[in-house]
């Protein structure tokens, strides 16, 4: 997996998939479909999803995760900001039981010969307010990094 | 996605989500201080300080030692660490999401 770098307020990941964008837009916004692809073996499973489709509109997924411990069912849920098929979907991402403000997840598909480049960005998991100001997060860097820097089990343990 | 160390998080992350907290931490970056000579650096009242101090405290963010009648506070940097790591999860669950979009996509046709 590739690494993460603890200044980055935001996760991106992208994947190239041979498909067009609208069938990308489909598995995306379509319960049935999400139905059969958003899950991970051994991890979790969308067991349960609804989505208004329209800039307003609510969506919600329920989602068993079954790590180490016993299967946990947790729901996600959410609104849509923006939804322009086939190239940009934008929804506010609120998981229960973190208490923090609502975080934001964006879809970008780009096609190109019949693959379609798809980047998922969920953005302010740090939340609004320290990515606004700018100067929180970079601190908060600097002490995290002074602090593995100068605890040498956990610069060992990140080698490892 | 959610571990159970997440309720210690949240605290951490309410600690940092204030500007006056995250000053004191960067105070407190250039090693202990009293919670007087941290106050100086405040138009606030020391209680208001004190307060602050023990949001931060709750969190695990600064540690209290006493100096004859002084409290003298340290950075703990330590919690942070928890926060990065829910960051980790949060990359790896988007990861295994799109490699279940792909999946989905290229082997159904």
């Amino acid at each position: 997996m590739s690494p993460i770098s603890v200044h980055d307020d935001r996760i991106v990941q992208e994947v190239t998939i041979k498909a067009g964008a609208q069938r990308v837009f489909a598995a995306l916004t379509k319960p049935e479909e999400l139905l059969q692809w958003w899950a991970a073996e051994g991890k979790f499973k969308v067991t349960h999803a609804e989505c208004n489709l329209q800039p307003g509109g609510k969506w919600l997924m329920r989602v068993t995760s079954c790590g180490p411990d016993a299967p946990r069912a947790l729901t996600v849920c959410g609104e849509y900001l923006t939804v322009e098929p086939p190239r940009l979907l934008e929804y506010t991402w609120i998981l229960e039981r973190e208490d923090l403000p609502e975080t934001l997840v964006r879809w970008d598909l780009d096609e190109k010969d019949g693959y379609t480049t798809v980047r998922v960005t969920h953005s302010g998991l740090i939340t609004e307010e320290l990515r606004a100001r700018h100067d929180g997060w970079p601190l908060l860097v600097t002490l995290l990094k002074s602090y593995i820097h100068n605890e040498p089990d956990i610069a060992a343990k990140e080698r490892a | 996605m959610v571990s159970n160390v997440s309720r210690k998080r949240d605290s951490v992350f309410r600690a940092i989500s204030d500007p006056t907290r995250r000053e004191i931490l960067g105070i407190l970056r250039t090693g202990s201080h009293s919670v007087g000579e941290i106050a100086q650096n405040f138009r606030m009242s020391r209680p208001a300080i004190s307060k602050h101090l023990r949001v931060l405290h709750t969190a695990g963010l600064v540690s209290t030692r006493r100096h004859g009648t002084q409290t003298r506070c340290q950075l703990n940097a330590a919690p942070l660490v928890g926060v990065r790591d829910w960051l980790r999860e949060y990359e790896s669950f988007w990861k295994d999401s799109l490699e279940g979009l792909k999946r989905h996509l290229e082997e159904n046709k």
